[in-house]
């Protein structure tokens, strides 16, 4: 008998995983846990919805539109893109206090940072500092490449569109303007601000752009980007960074401040406000619009309603279903309790 | 070496390439012109024995492979749309990166190639380097290589060696100047067959002048013709003579043989590698490849229309027309994955997957034979879930091909032979070896005592227990050919008997009387080898006959049962040991063989005694009732094929001598003639064969364990048997009632013989007869020739488009290569069914599983995976992207990191579904087995209908709308950017679609856990490793510190959350109405839930109702 089983070379392993009898879970979806877990994931969800749509609730948001379409917007006079230097300001109130830490964006609609094209004129080796590409830089940049011979730098369509309209903050106190503390730090990431964007380690900075130019829509070289801090300048100035991480959708905002210190550590008081806007960036060739927005924030970002209308609509809908479902299976009974 | 002008060169090139494409080939000995250079050699022209199967060599692998690849229309796709990515103003991605798929792929298929390749080098090597011997100037065998063996050169061949070429054969060691091979590895068939010497030529390798004349090499096993010219008369040889390249010498010390084919070999020629078929699933999945093209072409359409519709957009550089005609290509580039390019890639691996297990099946383990089920074609594992209509041969394939002599009637008298029957009919081996212990003394004593003499005890008792020992051999060796016990054991019918020792008495020494003819007929009129026992094959019974036929070794030991022991055969003479003890030496004059046309073999023999020349004929009864001389009541016959026997006539006819002198002349130009050799001996085969007279005698083939049981099954699951079968109507019937295919009550049965067939196959017909076969329950066919066969089964699958399979256990080579696919069943005959099957099982029981089980997991598999891979090529990405162009002005931007991409492909999402295809289990084997009816399923368009695929694609545009959108109004006019907006589609996307892969997974095993949690774990670690470690690494991505950073954001995960149960809550209306009414795979699944007993209760209730 032995010498027959060795003789049988070719029979096949009789093992559970060649034989195909792994034990296995096998789970139906059946009524009866169907039911159950809509119910459990119904009132999960309505909870989560509550929780989202009260907290989103809480977030103030005052948009202000100043592209000047309008012939009676303050702005008006400077949508004309043949104005040069031209300075408008808009007036607001506050009904309550705005509770800080108060964001300050500008936003832009219509507008296309996602464009492949747009997106890929850039250099990253000359952003993270390289000289050899400060004389050379990427062919990606073209048409933002060379501007008379001489390599431009940061060369591109992003940086040299970057968004140059200043914003002043006033509040109105008893009829004199009391200028509110914007505070530019850390409004950029972190890895794009300490990793990823390095200036060149040259001192003074100004040496390494030399026999170079600065992007043609430029008002002032890289170097000179903030006039008040010597440190904020070349590619890791703030304002370059947040517009350099390119917007996702075309409708977008970007930080451009956020309002902590002071007096308004504690949000922006009841009052009435100025906003005074040096409008340089021209958005109407494009349809575009310009806007700037104050929020204040929550764990869940910005004000978003959606997520909590969302969450609240599918939890009662898995609610509805699990009833509909309930009804129906007592009309047709349990088929497994047969 | 001297120089040669090259011109001389040339003009020898183009003499042999004459040489070899020439109807006849002159082969002279190489002996004279050993050591001359190779311009001397008159071979030369002829390819030497080195064999190379290889495709590829060492330098040129990597374009020949390519072009090899290159074949194949998808692989073209991508790698244009890869070169597309170059032209700058189209790409979408860095150029570089766009080539890894398509790299990935044809290097994994490269390399899988190289292997393959490899392997066939080592076992040329292997072969090539086989010692063998061959004849040199220093008048003796060298040992050399295969390689070496070139044509002309003699060539010897030791007992058990393999034969290195194809060999005329010149001279043996037998006296009888014949040798023994075996063709396993060519045919598959143990047999021994016996090949003789060149008659008229005396070997003398150094005198060896004359000129060998032989055809051109072709591939037909069993043809050869050829002449040798030593002086002026001719001798012919045909393929009696011809020693094939693998066969191995058997029972012969050695032969010596003349080399005529290197290289060319019969068997070379037959090799022509894996057939290719395409299967039903992948039909239908090229339509649907075609439709997703279609889809691709409207989305880029879509998408580079814009510009036309807004005519001064800005950034839009070049004119509208031409930007438009950019983005067009571009959006291709971007949306190539929806023509899933590892989707040929994946059902390969599911398919070597789905083998894997249906070989490992211990199911289909043939313990007897020790084989396992072959699967030759490797593609169409899911057609066996579909098949429609089986066509089944009767014999070797329903029954065992076991004979058993079981009746006979001579001179109008029936002898029923009780005995026997009861020994076929005890189907157990265990108990059938008790009652013959049981039985076989007593019922011996009396047929040897009334035999009067040489009743010897001793020599009952070693045949019983030689018998047995046979019978453990049998088991586990697989060399055994007809001679397991059953044949062996024929019991003597008493009256028989009788008659048999008066007419030995009567006649005296004459031996003329029709009892002694019949017998004599039975033990000569046969091509029975009878074989000593050697050492190399283990016998302990001394005397073992090979047949060619099972029913050839019955008949021979029915003789031997009744004392007409057949001793030895040469090809000149046959031994006989009568009752008597008296041993009768027949000359034999001729053998006319069998062949499919006449349906007979005789055998002309000179009697000892009388010296009277007499032609013993067997055949199939209709061969041999045309050729009667005296008319005989059909009577017996009729009624031995109503109890489903197989009836073959003996006749004998007295030659007279003046008649054969004139015949053989004729005899002896038709053998050495070279064109139309065949026709010609045939002819003279049939001018001999008339004014016959009859003996007869009726055989039983006993049917193959649980085969009513296998029909019934498979016609519960929707499958029309049929039976078409060589056997009269009468035989067929009753086997099919035997095999439950015809039962009483059945309402329509259609029996139909071959010549009506032949008429309802006519063009006119044809229609009608395919309605009527379709309305009948049970369709047999009789009389029918192989090629009837093949017609039938071609004109029911292309009438009613449906699948079939042919199973066949001996030579319907036709048959089975017209069907979808084709069965062999290894069993007794010949293997050349098996060789030019699809899958080769050892019994027709095997069938139930390989169809019921196998052919509905592999086809519902099969099927699942295809449309859950149309589903998650479009779902993944395509959609997501083109959405995504929705808000990016059309411009070809992608919102996740390409390496992410490819990852996504790659990694993430590819090991689930080739898991899902080769492992999923909707339904246990048992359930599969005890309901055939769940075998419908897959049958017409199955489980992938058209429908399917559509409902599959709206799915996936219905949950990419969800992974996109939901998103998309949660990050609304935030300061979201690219890649951190991408982020969370891409992870909603990934557990999407492995979700609605859990969903549709149906059993859990550990290997599932492993892959679906390894597939999420791997891509967190891979996603979070790449977002850490690339700063600068993809410019216009920037996937740097993205996941992290998101996954510190509970908005992050309530995204994910609410968007992957919105994608996934349309499945709730699947499962309402799988619980309302439960489709039976749900059923099915409810009864795999039960325990065993439980399940059998259930079973049994719903096989009643």
């Amino acid at each position: 008998m032995v010498k027959q089983e060795q003789e049988l070379d070719n029979r096949p392993d009789n093992t559970a995983f060649t034989q195909q009898r792994l034990p296995a879970w096998q789970p139906m979806l059946s009524a009866g846990i169907v039911i159950p877990g809509f119910v459990l994931i119904g009132l999960a969800f309505i909870g989560i919805g509550i929780a989202l749509f009260v907290t989103s609730r809480s977030i103030q948001v005052l948009e202000i539109d100043y592209t000047g379409v309008a012939q009676d917007s303050p702005c008006y006079r400077c949508s004309d893109p043949d104005t040069k230097d031209c300075m408008c300001s808009m007036d607001f109130s506050i009904d309550t206090l705005f509770k800080g830490p108060v964001f300050f964006y500008y936003g832009l609609t219509n507008y296309f940072q996602n464009y492949r094209r747009y997106g890929a004129s850039k250099d990253a080796n000359q952003l993270s500092g390289d000289l050899k590409y400060f004389t050379n830089p990427s062919s990606d940049c073209s048409p933002y490449q060379y501007d008379n011979d001489k390599p431009i730098v940061p060369c591109g369509s992003i940086a040299n569109s970057m968004f140059n309209d200043t914003f002043k903050l006033y509040q109105i106190v008893n009829g004199t303007r009391k200028q509110v503390p914007l505070d530019g730090k850390g409004i950029a990431w972190w890895t794009d601000y300490n990793v990823k964007y390095r200036n060149p380690s040259v001192t003074p900075l100004e040496n390494a752009f030399n026999g170079t130019v600065k992007p043609v829509f430029w008002s002032r070289p890289a170097y000179k980007l903030d006039p008040t801090d010597p440190a904020n300048n070349g590619f890791i100035n703030q304002d370059f960074l947040v517009w350099m991480r390119r917007a996702a959708l075309p409708n977008f905002r970007k930080l451009y401040r956020r309002i902590t210190e002071g007096d308004y550590a504690e949000g922006l008081p009841a009052g009435n406000y100025t906003l005074e806007i040096a409008y340089n960036y021209p958005v109407l060739s494009f349809d575009g619009e310009k806007k700037v927005v104050f929020s204040n924030v929550s764990w869940m970002g910005g004000k978003n309603e959606f997520l909590g209308i969302a969450y609240l609509v599918i939890g009662s809908l898995c609610i509805v279903m699990s009833i509909v479902m309930l009804i129906v299976y007592a009309k047709f009974k349990f088929p497994e309790e047969d | 070496m001297t120089w040669r002008s090259p011109l001389a060169l040339m003009r020898d090139a183009l003499r042999g390439q004459r040489a070899r494409e020439k109807d006849l080939r002159n082969l002279v000995s190489n002996l004279p012109y050993e050591g001359l250079e190779k311009a001397k050699q008159p071979n030369r022209h002829f390819p030497s024995n080195a064999i190379k199967t290889t495709k590829y060599t060492l330098l040129l692998f990597i374009p020949m492979n390519l072009f090899e690849q290159f074949h194949r229309l998808a692989n073209i796709y991508f790698v244009g749309l890869a070169i597309l990515n170059f032209i700058p103003v189209v790409n979408a991605f860095q150029p570089e990166v766009a080539l890894i798929p398509i790299c990935v792929i044809l290097s994994l298929t490269a390399l899988k190639d190289a292997w393959e390749d490899f392997r066939r080098y080592q076992s040329d090597r292997k072969l090539n380097n086989t010692p063998c011997l061959i004849y040199s100037k220093e008048k003796q065998f060298m040992e050399r290589r295969w390689k070496d063996v070139r044509v002309g050169d003699f060539v010897k061949v030791v007992c058990n060696e393999i034969v290195p070429a194809d060999l005329l054969l010149l001279h043996t060691s037998d006296p009888n100047s014949v040798c023994h091979i075996e063709t396993a590895n060519l045919d598959g068939e143990t047999n021994l067959k016996q090949r003789t010497v060149v008659s008229g030529l005396l070997f003398e390798p150094e005198s060896f002048s004359g000129i060998v004349v032989c055809e051109k090499p072709n591939n037909n096993l069993n043809h050869f013709k050829c002449y040798e010219k030593p002086d002026k008369e001719r001798a012919g040889a045909g393929i009696e003579s011809l020693l094939l390249r693998g066969c191995t010498v058997r029972n012969t010390d050695h032969a010596v043989g003349f080399v005529v084919y290197a290289h060319e070999t019969k068997s070379m020629l037959n090799n022509n590698g894996p057939r290719y078929k395409r299967s039903k699933l992948e039909r239908k999945l090229n339509i649907d490849v075609i439709f997703c093209v279609i889809l691709l072409f409207t989305m880029c359409l879509v998408g580079a229309l814009p510009p036309y519709l807004v005519p001064d957009s800005s950034g839009h550089l070049d004119s509208p027309s031409l930007s438009g005609f950019y983005m067009f290509f571009t959006l291709i580039i971007l949306l190539q994955i929806l023509i899933p390019i590892s989707l040929y890639v994946s059902i390969e691996l599911v398919k070597i997957g789905q083998i894997f297990f249906v070989t490992n099946d211990t199911d289909l383990f043939d313990e007897e034979t020790d084989s396992r089920i072959q699967c030759k074609a490797l593609n169409i594992t899911e057609d066996l879930g579909q098949i429609e209509y089986v066509f089944s041969d009767k014999t070797g394939t329903l029954t065992e091909n076991k004979m058993v002599f079981r009746r006979c009637s001579i001179m109008g008298t029936e002898y029923p032979h009780k005995e026997n029957i009861r020994l076929a009919v005890l189907g157990e081996p265990e108990s059938e070896e008790e009652v013959i212990f049981d039985q076989r003394p007593q019922s011996l004593q009396t047929g040897w005592s009334l035999d009067a003499e040489d009743t010897n005890p001793r020599d009952t008792t070693q045949r019983r227990g030689s018998r047995h020992r046979s019978k453990v051999t049998g088991i586990a060796q697989s060399d055994v050919a007809f001679s397991s016990p059953l044949e062996t054991e024929v019991i003597p019918d008493k009256k028989l008997l009788q008659q048999i020792s008066r007419a030995e008495s009567s006649s005296g020494s004459r031996k003329t009387d029709p009892y002694l003819d019949f017998f004599l007929a039975l033990a000569i009129c046969n091509t029975v080898v009878v074989s000593m026992a050697t050492a190399q094959r283990r016998r302990s019974d001394n005397l073992r006959y090979e047949a060619e036929s099972p029913d050839e070794a019955a008949l021979v030991y029915a003789a031997k049962a009744y004392g007409f022991i057949l001793l030895a055969r040469t090809p000149d003479s046959v031994t006989v040991r009568l009752p008597s003890g008296e041993d009768l030496v027949f000359k034999v004059l001729d053998t006319l063989t069998f062949d499919s046309n006449r349906k007979r073999m005789s055998v002309l023999v000179q009697h000892p005694i009388t010296k009277e020349y007499v032609l013993y004929t067997k055949g199939a009864d209709y061969a041999i009732m045309e050729l009667l001389g005296t008319p005989y009541a059909q009577h017996h016959l009729d009624c031995y094929a109503k109890e489903g026997l197989r009836t073959l006539c003996v006749t004998k006819k007295v030659v007279s001598a003046k008649v054969y002198e004139s015949w053989s002349v004729d005899r002896q130009r038709a053998l050495a003639a070279i064109d139309n050799k065949e026709e010609l001996i045939m002819d003279t085969a049939v001018q001999l064969e008339t004014n016959l007279s009859l003996l007869a005698t009726g055989i039983e083939d006993r049917l193959q364990e649980n085969v009513p049981d296998t029909i019934m099954a498979l016609r519960e699951a929707g499958i029309q048997v049929w039976v078409l079968t060589g056997d009269k109507p009468e035989t067929a019937v009753n086997i099919g009632y035997a095999c439950r295919l015809l039962e009483e009550e059945d309402l329509i049965a259609l029996v139909i013989d071959g010549r009506t067939l032949t008429m309802a196959l006519s063009p006119d017909l044809q229609e009608r007869f395919v309605d009527l076969a379709k309305r009948c329950r049970s369709v047999l066919c009789c009389r029918v020739t192989p090629l009837q066969k093949s017609r039938v089964v071609k004109v029911i699958r292309e009438k009613l488009k449906v699948m079939t399979l042919a199973v066949d256990g001996a030579n319907d080579v036709n048959m089975i290569q017209a069907a979808d696919i084709g069965i062999g069943i290894s069993g007794q005959e010949g293997m050349q069914a098996v060789m030019a099957s699809d899958f080769a099982i050892s019994r027709f029981r095997h069938l139930k599983k390989l169809l019921l089980v196998h052919g509905h997991w592999c086809y519902t598999r099969l099927a699942n995976m295809i449309i859950y891979f149309f589903y998650k090529n479009v779902q993944a990405y395509v959609n997501l992207l083109f959405w995504y162009q929705f808000f990016c002005g059309f411009s070809g931007t992608a919102m996740i990191d390409y390496w992410l991409m490819i990852f996504f492909n790659l990694f993430f999402t590819s090991a689930p579904p080739i898991m899902f295809g080769i492992m999923d289990k909707d339904v246990s084997a048992e359930v599969l087995l005890g309901v055939p009816e769940l075998y419908r399923i897959g049958q017409g368009a199955g489980e992938y209908k058209f429908s399917t695929f559509w409902v599959s694609i709206l799915d996936a545009f219905y949950q990419s709308l969800v992974c996109f959108f939901i998103p998309y109004l949660a990050y609304q006019d935030s300061d979201i950017d690219i890649f951190t907006f991408g982020t969370p589609l891409n992870t909603i996307s990934l557990f999407t679609i492995l979700l609605h892969l859990s969903i549709e997974i149906k059993a859990w095993t550990v290997v599932h856990w492993v892959i679906m949690l390894g597939s999420v774990a791997l891509y967190f670690v891979v996603t979070l490793a790449y977002s850490a470690i690339c700063v600068t690494c993809n410019p216009p991505s920037n996937p740097y510190w993205i996941l992290q950073s998101q996954m510190a954001d509970p908005m992050f995960y309530l995204i994910c959350l609410i968007s992957t149960v919105v994608a996934l809550l349309p499945y709730t209306f699947h499962v309402m109405r799988n619980s309302i009414t439960p489709s039976p795979i749900v059923q099915a699944r409810h009864l795999d839930r039960l325990d065993h007993s439980e399940r059998e209760q259930w079973i049994k209730e719903w096989r009643s109702f």
